[in-house]
């Protein structure tokens, strides 16, 4: 009981249960709106694969005004160094309410800087900076203390965040699912992870019960990937980048977003989840079995020919985490159909999996902190299809190395591969807690792609079945 | 999609079902997770999450803190000492002093024990919710004749009064934080 006092309102609510704070009936309050945000200012030391390329990067030729001109296809390369600085900052408008028979009420609503990843620089006053602020999460929310709570909106959904288990993640910036990935170039996917955020914000209602025993219960429903106010089609005609569209052309290219954070094949996705917490000989336990599921777009590509060409989305995942005098260990697992975009795998791949552990210890004002993740995915960059002579089936633009390709009976080559692919890192990191809401952070990542036989880094010679990086970052985050 | 719309709809009138029943407890916004990054760091950094400032309408966490960290001239805290009258209430007050953080109750006889009589004095110390933060010291009397003669009350009974006294801290706390 005294233990319990001395945490903060959060964790004593999720360790003591039903046994306490029975709702009652008070007395209205006006809304409130409130605003605050965050910064952030990492330096960070990289070392990475892909860090130069020989190859043609295929960045249009024409940037800023017309005297600007970036050398024409086969000689556009670069080579990266290793230090940078990377800053981000958020704001973010919060309201509340509460009505006399106990109901409340609210909106949140974050605007971010960190929406634009790199620069294309189409016209010399045309182009929008790298910092250019976007909306992030956007939603209401209404909560009944008996009926539980309804978010409406732009926000994670049950699994994609709110009620997930054991992901260790409250130090540094995060470990291996941290601002590391700021710092390295996205070549391979080799700073992709599949963390719970990671799901996106795909505009969708959530409902979330009370909790009875220490085990509350949610679901939610996006019907598609994208977010935001108006339709999604850029012009007169119904396209695929219609928010609405169930079946279009290229819809095989959609299987991992595209196209900003907000494009994807993926459709009605539904998630479920169910979390136990509660208090056995002093430990805080929680515990989460959840369940992801979604359709896809069909592919429209052969006219009057709607084709299946993804996997539906079917993903459990369960995890645990403990806490006891400071320390947190947690553990979780997830299985299913989804690449390691979080995206929708193409019809014939294997399911991925992918085992996250980690443990954390807080004490005063410093808290350590490590965590671990391996995950098999589906391998090769399967976002795309090749149609087969028959034009009714497909086959993946890529095979097993050796395999007899079904269609043209060649035997695929070593870099055609869609073998399994075996991703894993680990984090460490530190926090000094120099005022509250203001860390000073170090943080070390190690984040590891392999794959044999695909070239994870075409710009060196030979296959390159491997790409690596190692990020040490260090800097200060506020939040207010 | 048809597939999953049986299970879907069964789940959904169950979850309808249990939220229907009474005894659930409230989940607070705070005891979700999140992937937003100010909040992620507010929660990181032990920072309370509804910083910032309010540019409409009543701050009502900073007139709780104020009123917890000795505003409105209490030297004690105001959740402790809030749950402390609430916890000694089915006993007659004799006397409080917020200044001092004493509560000192008159002698009472339960009823379904005549013949014992117990009285309880409680101090509040200090401006902060902690867990320390409380002591109780209850006395109790048993019926000799005429005579009411101390004797001994166990130790568990103060601790447990303390306990009492703390989880309706933790209540209070836990109602003003979720305004």
């Amino acid at each position: 009981m005294r233990k319990i006092l001395l945490g903060t309102t959060a964790v004593v609510s999720a360790v003591v249960g039903a046994a306490v704070m029975a709702p009652q009936a008070s007395a209205q309050e006006a809304p409130t709106v409130r605003i605050g945000g965050f910064f952030r200012a990492y330096y960070g030391y990289t070392q990475q694969t892909s860090a130069q390329s020989t190859a043609s990067t295929n960045l249009p030729t024409t940037v800023g005004n017309s005297t600007t001109f970036i050398p024409a296809g086969g000689t556009n390369i670069a080579r990266l160094g290793k230090h940078d600085i990377s800053t981000d900052a958020g704001i973010d408008v919060i309201v509340n309410g509460k009505l006399a028979n106990g109901l409340t009420y609210g909106a949140q609503i974050s605007l971010n800087s960190s929406g634009i990843e790199g620069r294309q620089l189409v016209g010399s006053r045309s182009s929008a900076g790298k910092t250019t602020v976007a909306v992030d999460e956007m939603y209401a929310f209404i909560a009944h203390p008996r009926f539980g709570q309804v978010r409406f909106g732009d926000e994670d959904g049950v699994m994609g965040g709110l009620m997930n288990s054991g992901w260790v993640q409250g130090f540094g910036t995060g470990g291996v699912h941290g601002s590391w990935e700021s710092f390295v170039t996205r070549q391979a996917g080799g700073r992709t992870t599949t963390a719970p955020g990671g799901l996106g914000d795909a505009s969708k209602i959530i409902y979330m019960t009370p909790q009875f025993a220490g085990f509350d219960f949610g679901a939610s429903f996006a019907p598609n990937a994208n977010v935001g106010e108006d339709v999604g089609c850029p012009n007169e005609g119904a396209s695929g980048f219609c928010d609405r569209a169930t079946a279009f052309s290229g819809a095989r290219n959609f299987g991992i977003y595209a196209a900003g954070p907000e494009q994807a094949a993926r459709r009605n996705e539904y998630q479920l989840a169910a979390r136990w917490r509660g208090n056995v000989a002093g430990v805080g336990l929680a515990a989460t079995v959840g369940y992801i599921g979604a359709s896809a777009a069909r592919d429209l590509t052969n006219s009057g020919q709607q084709q299946r060409v993804f996997n539906n989305m079917n993903i459990i995942q369960a995890g645990l985490q403990a806490s006891y005098a400071g320390f947190t260990v947690g553990a979780n697992y997830t299985y299913g159909d989804y690449n390691f975009f979080w995206g929708n795998t193409l019809r014939g791949d294997r399911a991925a999996e992918q085992l996250v552990v980690g443990g954390q210890y807080v004490a005063g004002p410093i808290t350590v902190g490590a965590n671990f993740v391996t995950g098999l995915f589906e391998g090769a960059s399967r976002n795309n299809l090749t149609e087969s002579a028959i034009g009714t089936s497909f086959v993946p633009s890529s095979g097993r190395p050796g395999a007899i390709n079904p269609v043209t009976g060649a035997v695929q080559g070593a870099a055609n591969n869609s073998a399994s692919m075996r991703r894993w890192g680990m984090g460490i990191g530190a926090n000094y807690r120099l005022a509250p809401g203001m860390d000073l952070i170090a943080e070390y990542v190690h984040y590891s792609v392999r794959e044999q036989g695909r070239d994870l880094d075409f710009n060196r010679p030979g296959i390159q079945s491997r790409a690596f990086s190692n990020v040490f970052l260090t800097g200060v985050r506020m939040a207010f | 999609m048809t597939h999953i719309a049986r299970p879907t709809l069964t789940l959904g009138f169950a979850l309808s079902l249990l939220a229907a029943c009474s005894g659930g407890r409230q989940v607070g916004n705070e005891e979700y997770g999140t992937d937003n990054r100010r909040e992620l760091a507010l929660r990181q950094t032990g920072a309370a999450t509804n910083s910032g400032i309010v540019v409409f309408g009543v701050d009502r966490t900073r007139q709780a803190q104020e009123a917890a960290s000795g505003g409105g001239g209490m030297t004690v805290n105001a959740f402790l000492w809030r749950a402390t009258l609430d916890t000694l209430s089915f006993m007659p007050l004799s006397s409080a002093d917020p200044f001092g953080g004493v509560i000192i109750t008159d002698w009472y006889s339960p009823p379904q024990a005549e013949g014992e009589r117990f009285k309880a004095t409680a101090y509040v110390i200090g401006r902060q919710l902690r867990s320390d933060g409380v002591r109780v010291q209850v006395f109790r009397q048993v019926s000799r004749g005429n005579q009411w003669v101390d004797a001994p009350a166990s130790n568990a009974t103060n601790a447990e009064m303390e306990d009492r006294v703390l989880a309706r801290a933790r209540e209070l706390r836990s109602q003003s934080a979720g305004r």
